[in-house]
């Protein structure tokens, strides 16, 4: 029983047990420190006499019910204090049962309501102030700083320290215990986390709480420096408990000490739970918001780098956000709200009405946008921009795009310079051609010259002789005119290939531009003893893109084709000429040569400017032929023949328009030789 | 009796040639037959009777100088004057020394023609 009397004294309210007629028969010692009578006047019903007068009735009918039935229940009263006061109770009890079910005693704790929730209001309210103080930003240490002072007034007895975790020590770093001298704290910076340094360690490296009630005596800590460390400062008791993010990894511990020997209370861990609770927000909040000030940190200088802003348009108000490289980009200062009218008095005056019908799209359809303009700046300068844009809708359908605009200027105007100089480069390419055709081409000139002369010389001694040959000079002098419509032809064409001009869109018959550029190359072919077979397929597409330019390539691949087999004796120098179609969208020309082929090891240069394996040239031809291929959206390629030789082909796609076929069109342009005409005809 | 002209061949695969130069040549008062190719010559019935064969230097199949070979191989001494579009000067002394009469680069002159064909003929 005395051991029974011991436990009720040790309960932290009110305590009493009563025979099965409700008369009290044990007090505990709070009964009479919070009523201020002794045992005697509490016993039995003598208790009734502190209850508030207006809650006794109340309580005593329900009281008799509760014995009658013997089924507790709570009943909240007023109860009167030592000083008169009247707080609110709240009365628990449990009946004690004897084998046959009848009640044999009754035990009850009687509550102070009003004390407890006074101090759960106290605990809310210092928890809701860290979590204010968390909320509105400030930093880090003043948190953990309050948190221990938080602490430290709900239970003056503890002094408490929060250290923070380095992992890539791992150590303990910005150690805070505001009630704790700075040589204790000065010692727990840079203490490495382990299983076998300090409490605080041990929490941090097993995830669990370490009560050490008296350092002093703990066999654990008997040869640790940590412990004379801790004694020195008049400390006796550590309790480190591990503060432990959503993801359950450890951020810190949170270190509670007394200058007695103690372990926690269940209300000291209730605590000790919520400040490391409330810690770990403050400290994943922190670690987030360094984060997120990193991440805006780099998304500004990636921003910034790539010249890239972004923004977002809601499309029902206008509301226009803007990042500040687009500030940036348009030249605005930062400050100014940004409207679409404010936009448009920077868009390039040409550029508005496509801006315009962009808006308008933006507007009426809710679809993804791309377009490219142009701002036209106050000190005159143009700049180009490229803008893509997401729509996206809010949770009431609201329509807002999120977009980026990136300044392009740099790559539009190297991309305009990288054509001027392709253009210059295949100028270049076409004079180191012309050079080496000039045999060529003065073949082509010489022969219908001679001709000229020679006709020319036949009339004039058919006009002189007696009687005259009128009829015979009439026909040498339409041999004179027809030569002299060759010899001109062969200088349009030259005109044609030669002559610098800017890259021209226009509808392309390959076959005929194949059929100019054999013209003025056989006799160089022939000199070359090449046994050339055209294949040209009839009705073959047109194609989009600069005529002289393609002839330029067709050109460079029979030259390659040629050289390829100048060092061929022992088979005929065979070379092929074929155009055909390339799936339904393209149009395809190769030329296959039965020359040195390929070496595997340089195929992958061959098409790199300045890479020849000739003794002669600049190497630029293939290099510029792939330019202009590609820049017609095609491609160009070489691959190993099955037999001697190799093939080079281009694949470029044809004119949109199919209305209008090759063949078609060349029936309305000048003739050429045949296809099947074999080199050495017309030379 | 007669005197028959003097047999004049051309050789040349380029039409207008064989359409104009003949003409001249029977104007200067020669016979004239023309081929298209060294082959047509050779396969012909006249090789004998030629005397100045007037030969187109770059032919498909048979170059002239090709031809020219094979008349040396058949001991058929006919006098050649070459007549070529090509430009390059460094084929005219290769062709003489070879035993060319000359070698005539178009366009020609009808005088220069003409001297050729005279000194072709003091070769005969």
């Amino acid at each position: 029983m005395q051991e029974e009397l011991s436990v009720i004294d040790a309960i932290p309210g009110l305590a009493w047990s009563a025979d099965p007629a409700g008369a009290f028969q044990y007090l505990n010692q709070r009964w009479c420190e919070y009523t201020g009578l002794g045992v005697d006047q509490i016993s039995g019903h003598g208790w009734q006499a502190v209850v508030h007068p207006e809650d006794l009735p109340d309580l005593l009918e329900r009281w008799r019910a509760i014995l009658l039935s013997g089924v507790p229940e709570e009943i909240e009263f007023r109860l009167r204090r030592f000083d008169g006061v009247y707080h609110r109770f709240v009365l628990r009890m449990h009946p004690l049962l004897d084998g046959s079910g009848r009640v044999t005693r009754w035990h009850g704790v009687n509550s102070d309501v009003e004390e407890t929730s006074r101090r759960a209001e106290a605990w809310l309210a210092g928890e809701n102030r860290l979590l204010e103080m968390i909320a509105s930003g400030h930093p880090l240490s003043d948190v953990l700083t309050a948190l221990c002072r938080f602490v430290e007034q709900v239970d003056p007895r503890c002094s408490c320290g929060v250290y923070q975790i380095d992992w890539s020590g791992p150590t303990f770093r910005d150690p805070i215990a505001p009630s704790l001298p700075t040589s204790y704290t000065a010692a727990i910076e840079g203490l490495p986390v382990g299983p076998d340094v300090a409490p605080c360690g041990i929490a941090a490296s097993s995830k669990h709480q370490v009560i050490v009630s008296d350092i002093g005596s703990d066999a654990r800590w008997s040869s640790s420096a940590y412990r004379d460390h801790v004694l020195s400062h008049g400390l006796r008791s550590v309790w480190s408990t591990p503060i432990c993010s959503r993801d359950g990894s450890v951020l810190g511990t949170f270190c509670v000490y007394q200058r007695t020997q103690a372990s926690p209370s269940p209300r000291q861990q209730e605590l000790i739970g919520q400040v490391t609770h409330i810690a770990s927000i403050a400290m994943e909040r922190a670690r987030a918001e360094g984060a997120l000030k990193r991440s805006k940190a780099y998304f500004a200088e990636a921003q910034r780098l790539s010249s890239t802003g972004s923004f977002s348009w809601r499309v029902l108000t206008n509301e226009i956000t803007w990042s500040d490289e687009l500030y940036r980009i348009f030249g605005f200062p930062r400050a100014m709200p940004v409207r679409l009218e404010r936009i448009a008095s920077r868009v390039h005056p040409e550029d508005i009405p496509q801006l315009k019908h962009l808006i308008r799209r933006g507007r009426n359809e809710g679809s993804d946008l791309e377009h490219e303009h142009r701002l036209q700046m106050p000190d005159g300068s143009v700049k180009y921009l490229h803008l893509v844009a997401r729509a996206t809708r809010d949770e009431q359908g609201r329509l807002e795009y999120i977009g980026a605009i990136q300044d392009v200027t740099e790559q539009r105007l190297s991309d305009q310079a990288l054509s001027k100089v392709r253009s210059e480069l295949a100028r270049v390419a076409r004079v180191t051609t012309l050079g080496a055709l000039t045999a060529s081409i003065a073949h082509e000139v010489s022969q219908p010259l001679s001709g000229i002369i020679t006709n020319a010389s036949t009339s004039l001694r058919m006009l002189a002789a007696d009687p005259p040959n009128i009829e015979g000079a009439r026909e040498t002098a339409r041999r004179t005119i027809r030569d002299g419509h060759r010899a001109s032809d062969v200088i349009t064409r030259l005109r044609g290939l030669f002559s610098k001009k800017d890259p021209a869109a226009e509808s392309v018959d390959l076959n005929e531009a194949s059929r100019e550029v054999l013209a003025l190359s056989l006799s160089e072919l022939q000199r070359s003893g090449v046994v050339l077979q055209t294949e040209l397929q009839e009705e073959l597409p047109l194609v989009a893109g600069d005529r002289v330019q393609l002839q330029q390539v067709i050109l460079n691949l029979l030259r390659n084709a040629a050289e390829a087999m100048s060092g061929v004796h022992d088979r005929p120098r065979h070379l092929v000429i074929r155009t055909e179609r390339d799936g339904g969208d393209r149009v395809r020309l190769s030329v296959q040569d039965a020359g040195i082929g390929l070496e595997s090891a340089s195929v992958g240069q061959l098409f790199d400017a300045f890479y020849t394996t000739k003794s002669e040239g600049m190497g630029i031809g293939l290099s510029v032929s792939r330019s202009i291929i590609e820049s017609h959206h095609g491609r160009l390629w070489a691959a190993a023949n099955i037999g001697p030789g190799a093939t080079f082909a281009f694949s470029i796609p044809r004119q949109p328009d199919p209305g209008i076929s090759a063949y078609a069109l060349a029936d309305t342009r000048a003739s050429f030789p045949a296809d099947a005409a074999p080199v050495a005809s017309t030379a | 009796m007669t005197v028959l002209p003097l047999l004049v061949a051309v050789v040349d695969d380029d039409e207008s040639v064989r359409e104009s130069l003949p003409d001249l040549l029977a104007e200067l008062g020669f016979a004239v037959r023309a081929f298209s190719s060294a082959e047509d010559l050779l396969a012909g019935d006249c090789l004998g009777e030629i005397r100045c064969l007037i030969l187109d230097i770059a032919m498909p199949g048979m170059s002239g100088a090709d031809l020219q070979r094979e008349l040396r191989r058949r001991r058929q001494e006919i006098p050649i004057v070459f007549i070529t579009a090509q430009q390059d000067p460094s084929v005219r002394p290769r062709l003489l020394e070879a035993g060319a009469v000359e070698c005539l680069f178009k366009p020609f002159s009808e005088t220069a023609l003409l001297a050729a064909l005279q000194a072709a003929l003091r070769a005969a």
